[in-house]
């Protein structure tokens, strides 16, 4: 499963910004900075860069699979998909003026200082001194401009909607001008959500043109990329002078591996030292085995959703229905089956790791309750006491065992209904058509959205009437929503995002099933030794471990 | 003869003419592909841009003759999912199916020919027996299974072989100096995978001769031999073997070809990087271009091969070439 990020919508607006709106020149120069812009300032929440004095030559080579083809494309920032799978090369082969860190989800990394109008009409950033491209040649403010002007991927269109124009000042410092506010704009350049932060060299992308620059990209990165086989395996390099920290690992290979069970073997042959998504029917195995270690990374909440429950024949137009059906399900068992226990019974649809979600551990939200006798009760007071034939119970693919799972609790209280096993294009082609991607009013779809921008970018894709791929559309929650877009008011954002999450869950429009671990697998080569290897998954909001630089390996034989 | 080698090259043209078409409609039928790259909820624009970018707003007839046109210029198009040209894509990776193809190829001549004649030599007894045994196994246990016994056993338990990849070698087109390397390096890579691959075809194979064999030693020229006193190896060796190996060794051409350019389920658990693992990507990511791609060059191949057979059966019998 894939990690993915949304549109405009997604973006929550306090990500990286604690906002107080400051005088300018006295919060710049605070942080030992000159300050760019006049006026007053927001204040901005981004981490320092842990700088880290040199560690010794880089050492080893560390094997990775991702669990599906290498994309080329992946290693160009300004075609970036809404994958976060993408960012996992991000991080290798290229760097951002911000980008999330274990210092924090806004971490300065080529940007040594940014401000942002206090009408949020400008924003600026100042780079660090000496930054280079792998080929030694500098980067400057003119590689941050073009990059901009040349982006053409996920959320191209809103930036340059929005941009008025590009100042540079010098070659260190750059202005960002806007038609109107962009509230959303340090959040979006951040490198967690769009590929527009990630600076990528003019001068080299002018020579070699796209296709080359997917053959052989060249960045600003820890690694140097060194070699390709389209879609199986990629070869990284240390690069020494990287100016945060000399990598620790001298070589990173990245394989694509599709095959759950190819890429236990490898863990275990010694042929792989990290390999993602084994979960499920590897994950006993991973966690038999002595010498492997393993890391839940929890990622998004699996959730059920009822497209058309809002005609007034269909079942689940009843919320006593939908009730009944959260009732029905014995979370803590699908826990145990598809987990190995590893997941949390959890109250909200989206992640805790968004800091606007509401906890769904019964501090915000209460645990769901499993009670048969309890959901029987609730359906025999609605026009079907005795149960219906619901039509399809459509799965995320391939999660088809689960599904089951969720039918057969269902049919213990009357609600019985087919499983629809669609293959992963034509599911994800279903829910981006939203409530008309399901025909008839009778399905019950199990999904996970693990996007980050906040839990207000995830209503907005899902409960949303607006949005192409909405399922919930309610008077009430639209009022709601229609009030936290005209908003400038962040603390009232926040408090409309929250009322909308309980709405959400209380009326049973989304029924939450449990908190997801996206198991990663490590294996002995990989240091330090024992449960440190956890220091490696401290990035907010990372369903992969960046940065890359800090991997150690043992050295190879 | 010429007229009849024009005649079936022209057949041969029309035959992959409606290959590319069939091949062209059918991914169509898919579904639409934007859906693999934007994600739930992404905004239109985007989406138009990738579907621009990809030439998937233009009308289907448009989008058929520039895919024939470029074809024509040798230009397979851009991979939807691999961001890079389809042709440089394929040749990348035509290498590694030959290898693997080649060695499967070879492991399924060496266990079926030879245990296929014993079979029918020492027919009905314990050998025939063990051989159609043999047989069976090869034909009834799939490639994905004996291949994870195989990583099982001597990947994971006994660490005597790699289980991923081809290992380091490359081969590189326009580097000559790496072509012997590749075929002669990285064995133990290709151990497992060439023998899950070639086991199956054994079986098949191990039949085939058998059947072969039996009809050549039934045959009167061979009854003949016996009588004229020729010692039985001879007859076996110089008589009935070189008969019998005619049907084989056409089956034995067409399975060569399957090998190398189907070879799915064996590359994508040894995650051997050939082009039938092209072909599986391309077709769970609705990479049109790719699957259009791959599936042209395995026609190819399998149009260039019978037309081939049929001009030497045109030659070596010219009953076939008068009747058509």
């Amino acid at each position: 499963m894939t990690r993915r990020t949304g549109i405009k919508e997604l973006l929550a607006l306090t990500a990286a910004l604690a906002l107080v709106a400051a005088a300018g020149e006295a919060a710049a120069q605070k942080g030992g900075q000159t300050p760019i812009l006049s006026g007053p300032l927001v204040k901005l929440d981004i981490k320092e860069a842990q700088i880290e004095t040199a560690k010794g030559k880089p050492k080893g080579t560390f094997r990775i699979a991702q669990h599906f083809a290498l994309d080329p494309g992946w290693l160009d920032p300004l075609e970036h998909i809404f994958a976060l799978t993408m960012q996992t090369y991000d991080y290798l082969v290229h760097d951002a003026l911000i980008k999330p860190m274990p210092q924090g989800e806004a971490t300065y990394s080529l940007a040594e200082h940014a401000e942002l109008a206090a009408d949020f009409r400008r924003a600026a950033f100042r780079l660090r001194p000496g930054l280079k491209f792998h080929d030694g040649q500098p980067l400057s403010t003119a590689d941050v401009k073009w990059t901009y002007e040349n982006y053409k991927g996920a959320h191209a269109k809103l930036f340059r909607d929005k941009l008025e124009h590009i100042q540079i000042i010098d070659d260190r410092t750059i202005v960002f001008h806007f038609k109107e506010p962009f509230l959303e704009f340090m959040d979006l350049y951040n490198g967690a959500v769009s590929g527009i932060g990630w600076i990528v060299p003019k001068h080299y992308y002018e020579k070699v043109g796209r296709d080359g620059f997917k053959a052989k990209p060249i960045g600003a990165g820890p690694y140097k990329f060194v070699s390709q086989q389209a879609g199986v395996q990629m070869d990284f390099e240390a690069w020494e002078e990287y100016w945060r920290r000399t990598p620790a690992a001298k070589t990173i290979v990245v394989k694509g591996i599709r095959d759950n069970a190819a890429r236990l073997a490898g863990l275990q042959t010694g042929e792989l030292d990290l390999a993602f998504g084994m979960t499920g029917k590897v994950l006993p195995q991973v966690m038999a085995d002595k010498n492997l270690r393993w890391v839940p990374n929890f990622t998004s909440v699996w959730h059920l959703a009822f497209p058309g429950y809002n005609e007034p024949d269909s079942p689940f137009h009843d919320k006593r229905v939908r009730q009944a059906v959260s009732l029905a399900i014995n979370r803590e068992f699908l826990v145990r089956q598809e987990t190995q226990g590893v997941g949390k019974v959890w109250g909200n649809w989206i992640s805790p790791e968004n800091r606007d979600a509401l906890k769904g551990d019964g501090k915000d939200l209460p645990l769901p309750e499993h009670n048969i006798a309890k959901a029987k009760q609730v359906l025999a007071q609605t026009k079907s006491p005795n149960g219906f034939e619901f039509e399809w119970f459509v799965p995320f693919v391939p999660y088809f065992d689960m599904g089951e799972r969720i039918l057969t609790d269902l049919r213990a209280v009357g609600i019985r209904g087919k499983l629809q096993s669609l293959e992963g294009p034509a599911f994800r082609a279903k829910m981006g058509q939203g409530r008309k991607g399901f025909p008839g009013n009778r399905t019950i779809v199990q999904n996970i959205d693990p996007r980050p921008g906040g839990a207000k970018a995830t209503i907005g894709v899902y409960a949303v009437c607006g949005s192409p791929a909405s399922i919930v559309c309610e008077p009430q929650i639209e009022e709601l929503w229609t009030k936290h877009e005209a908003s400038k008011n962040l603390d009232e954002r926040d408090r409309l995002n929250k009322a909308i999450q309980k709405i959400l869950v209380e009326e049973y429009y989304m029924v939450p099933i449990y908190w997801n671990p996206f198991v990663h697998a490590i294996g002995p080569r990989v240091l330090p030794e024992g449960k440190g290897i956890e220091r490696y998954y401290d990035t907010l909001h990372a369903p992969y471990p960046w940065p890359w630089e800090v991997w150690e390996v043992r050295a190879d034989r | 003869m010429r007229k009849y080698v024009l005649l079936r090259g022209f057949y041969s043209l029309v035959t992959l003419w409606l290959l590319v078409t069939i091949i062209f409609a059918m991914v169509r039928l898919t579904g639409d592909p934007v859906a693999m790259k934007g994600e739930i909820g992404a905004d239109a624009t985007y989406l138009e841009r990738i579907k621009h970018d990809w030439g998937l707003d233009q009308p289907v007839y448009w989008q058929y003759t520039g895919f024939i046109g470029n074809l024509l210029k040798g230009d397979f198009g851009h991979s939807f999912e691999k961001s890079l040209p389809v042709r440089d894509i394929y040749f990348e990776r035509l290498p590694n199916s030959l290898k693997l193809g080649f060695a499967a190829f070879v492991i399924s001549l060496a266990l079926g020919v030879p245990f296929g004649m014993l079979s029918a030599l020492k027919v009905n007894t314990w050998w025939d027996n063990a051989g159609k045994m043999i047989a069976l196994l090869g034909l009834s246990m799939p490639g994905f299974f004996v291949g994870l016994v195989l990583i099982i056993i001597f990947g994971v338990q006994l660490g005597w072989l790699p289980v991923l990849g081809k290992g380091s070698s490359a081969f590189v087109w326009s580097n000559p100096a790496t072509w012997a390397p590749f075929w002669f390096r990285d064995w133990p890579h290709l151990a497992m995978p060439a023998f899950a691959l070639g086991w199956y075809f054994s079986g098949a194979m191990l039949r085939i001769t058998r059947s072969g064999m039996l009809d050549v030693l039934g045959s009167d020229y061979i009854k003949l031999v016996r009588l004229k006193g020729v010692p039985e190896r001879m007859v076996v060796a110089k008589h009935a073997l070189k008969n019998s190996l005619i049907p084989v060794l056409t089956f034995a051409g067409l399975n060569l070809l399957i090998m190398v350019n189907v070879a799915v389920v064996i590359e994508v658990i040894f995650n051997w990087p050939g082009v039938g693992q092209l072909l599986y990507d391309g077709l769970s990511n609705r990479d049109f271009p790719m699957v259009q791609g791959v599936v042209l060059m395995s026609g190819l191949m399998i149009v260039m091969l019978n037309f081939v057979i049929d001009v030497l059966y045109g030659y070596v019998d010219p009953r076939i070439r008068l009747s058509r």
